[in-house]
């Protein structure tokens, strides 16, 4: 991997209490001169699994970008903090954008392609970048949401069956619950009941994308074959409805789970963030 | 020329197989080490596979929508004769760079 | 071609027997050569045979000598130098491969315990007519085991030779010369000089008056001396080539056999120049280098205008990867040393 890694658990605090979530920092080795990428995983996932392995992390770098990679909390090296707050979105929401700001992004400034900070998300991902996007308009230039969605699928998690299931193994009768479980449970590196704490936060804040959209330039990309995505179009209308550039990207034969790795969607990103 | 087989590497976390998304090489193509070379699925995630080493293709392994089983071959290279096997890189001979000068007085005595 | 032509051509920079090819094609040519010359000798290893060796030392042995001279084992090198003892008691010359420095630790008591005493066990009635073959040191970034220097070890070991060549002449001669040698020797070949191409002339090893088993001046100098084996020498021609840029002559001798050491000539070359640095990949502490220092110590105390410099590796495990550039010595480092020589005031 190239790029110096300053990975550490972040450690500033935005409401007193500490994180925990795991940052790093990854400078190119010729760097094009372009504003920071913020990159945000999916549920259940982590940096690693969803930038790292899948080729994210080396064609953003080969293309001169600096990234910023954040476990969110109770996923990858992050902390699993015993507060709920901890887990709420907007409290997520506020420690990326002191995270960005440690990493060195800063507000957009016409005419400096460095000033600023442009954000790629994925499925959970996408739906904390729409929301970063929509509130903080003078830091984030531009938004690539990946597998996005209206809804947000763990705000319908039935979070009584999973955790009956997992005290003594009664089936979970909502398909969409025990698919993510079980994806959850995949992983031996998944702290589950962390991730239950964030399934119930979300539940307290569930996503309305119309609540605030963002009025930047924005690329939405899912697989054809993707259930979770099926709302991509009426996302896009919402974005457009209220003035934003938004362009959408289809990915031929990809699902949920791997149209993350396709050269399609890197390139589209890398050339979508080139400007 | 030689030839080296690359085998579906171990994935981790138990995992016997995976399946080819999508070939970003072709037969022919000179390749260099860590590019990426193909996309794979598992049960578990996406992922994308870079190259070992640096080389020219020879054979691919299963297209889009096959399982390879970890151990199969997945890509085949050709490389020059004397570097096949190697462990390691093989060193760049380069002009000598110095920062060091010398200084005596050398008293002949 | 007859010895007269010989004498006559060896002031000759290229006589008309040499030929440029990398180490590892002058090694693969004298093993041919020595398989073809002597019938019992074999050689074997993993990978040597099918393969051909990880580094093609052994390429198309097998097929031009058969399976049965050429061969691959089981990935064990107690097996392979185990083996090897009982083929030298039957009256074999083999030539195993360890593929590795740091594969030979495994092999450790077959080769201290029985190659290196059964001679002198068996009062001269089992000698051990084994060169085993050693891919050695640093230099190519690969990981842990692969980049050892080993030199020591076995040099401290009564009933062992050991040798390094230091480019591909050295190789094909040495090679060939250890081959035909009724004890055993350590062939301590440098693997990252092994794609280095050189003038090799096969017809002839040294000039009249150099011995086969003795060092060799690679660059003669006034100033001082430079004692390398190796890679190592390499590395010090050129920093010979710098030094020169700031009017420091110096001489480059390459030991070539690490035991015994050729005391004559360290001591030959450093009385003339009064200053020495000697130069190794491995570690300070107890190295090859304080063996050196001190036999030039023996011979030119009253003449030395410093204490004898050791450039070397650091007391750590051979680091993998990008460290070897850290830990292997560089220009600077040889650079360094030759000026604290310099610089040296006595009292």
């Amino acid at each position: 991997m190239s790029g110096r890694h300053t990975g550490e658990q972040h450690s500033h605090t935005v409401e007193g209490t500490d994180p925990q979530l795991y940052v790093e920092v990854h400078e190119p080795q010729n760097d094009a001169g372009l504003r920071p990428i913020l990159l945000l995983h999916g549920f259940s996932s982590s940096s690693k699994l969803n930038w790292e392995d899948t080729g994210w992390l080396t064609a953003l770098l080969d293309a001169g970008r600096r990234v910023i990679t954040v476990d969110l909390p109770g996923h990858g090296r992050s902390g699993a903090p015993e507060d709920m707050d901890s887990y709420s979105p907007s409290r997520i929401r506020a420690d990326l954008l002191q995270i960005a700001f440690d990493a060195g992004a800063r507000p957009l400034r016409d005419g400096d392609p460095s000033s600023g900070l442009d954000v790629i998300g994925y499925s959970l991902g996408s739906r904390l970048a729409w929301e970063f996007g929509a509130t903080q308009h003078e830091l984030v230039h531009r938004l690539v949401l990946g597998g996005p969605n209206t809804a947000d699928p763990l705000a319908d998690f039935d979070l009584v069956a999973a955790q009956r299931y997992l005290a003594d193994g009664t089936p979970i009768a909502d398909a969409s619950t025990a698919e993510l479980l079980k994806m959850a449970q995949l992983l031996p590196s998944n702290n589950i009941f962390a991730l239950l704490s964030l399934v119930e936060a979300i539940k307290g804040e569930p996503f309305d994308p119309a609540e605030a959209i963002p009025p930047m330039p924005m690329l939405l990309v899912a697989g054809e074959k993707d259930d979770r995505a099926a709302s991509m179009p009426d996302l896009a209308a919402l974005g457009a409805k209220s003035g934003a550039m938004v362009e959408q990207l289809t990915l031929p034969g990809r699902n949920h789970t791997n149209a993350v790795t396709s050269r399609a969607f890197k390139q589209g990103a890398i050339s979508f963030l080139a400007v | 020329m030689a030839e080296i087989s690359f085998p579906l590497p171990d994935l981790g976390e138990g995992l016997i197989e995976a399946t080819v998304l999508e070939w970003l090489v072709s037969p022919g193509d000179q390749v260099e080490r860590n590019q990426p070379l193909v996309e794979v699925e598992t049960t578990k995630s996406a992922v994308e596979l870079p190259s070992p080493q640096a080389g020219k293709v020879v054979r691919i392994h299963g297209g889009p929508g096959d399982k390879i089983n970890v151990g199969e071959p997945l890509i085949v290279f050709e490389v020059p004769d004397n570097t096949a096997g190697i462990v390691g890189t093989v060193p760049k001979e380069e002009a000598p760079k110095r920062r060091v000068r010398l200084s005596a007085v050398l008293d002949e005595d | 071609m007859s010895n007269s032509m010989l004498e006559s051509e060896a002031v000759v920079e290229s006589p008309a027997s040499a030929t440029v090819m990398s180490m590892q094609q002058a090694l693969n040519r004298a093993l041919d050569e020595v398989l073809a010359d002597n019938p019992r000798t074999l050689i074997f290893g993993e990978d040597c045979g099918r393969l051909g060796g990880v580094f093609r030392i052994t390429d198309g042995l097998q097929a031009k000598h058969g399976p049965q001279r050429v061969f691959d084992t089981p990935l064990a090198e107690s097996g392979i130098l185990g083996m090897s003892v009982g083929l030298a008691m039957a009256g074999f010359h083999p030539i195993p491969e360890v593929q590795f420095d740091g594969f030979a630790y495994p092999a450790i008591n077959q080769i201290v315990c029985q190659i290196a005493r059964m001679n002198y066990r068996s009062r001269g009635t089992m000698p051990m007519p084994i060169t085993l073959r050693v891919p050695s040191f640093g230099g190519i970034r690969a990981p842990e085991h692969h980049g050892e220097s080993l030199e020591a070890l076995f040099a401290h070991v009564p009933g062992l030779k050991v040798v390094s060549p230091s480019n591909p002449h050295e190789a094909y001669h040495l090679l060939k010369y250890a081959a035909t040698r009724p004890d055993p020797v350590i062939f301590m070949e440098p693997k990252s000089r092994y794609w280095q191409k050189g003038e090799v002339d096969l017809a002839r090893h040294d000039a009249a008056g150099v011995s086969p088993t003795g060092a060799k001046v690679m660059r003669e100098g006034r100033h001082l001396t430079l004692v390398a084996w190796g890679a190592m020498v390499a590395r010090c021609l050129q920093v010979a080539e710098l030094a020169a840029e700031d009017g420091i002559d110096i001489e480059v001798l390459d030991l070539r056999w690490l035991k015994p050491i050729d005391a004559e000539a360290l001591a030959a070359s450093v009385r003339k120049t009064r200053r020495a640095v000697v130069v190794h990949e491995a570690p300070l502490t107890s190295g090859l280098g304080a063996e050196v220092a001190q036999l030039i110590t023996q011979s030119c105390f009253g003449t030395l205008k410093a204490p004898v410099e050791r450039v070397t590796g650091f007391d750590v495990p051979h680091p993998s990867g990008d460290l070897e550039d850290e830990y292997i010595p560089n220009i600077d480092r040889i650079l360094f040393g030759i000026q604290r020589v310099l610089e040296y005031k006595r009292g």
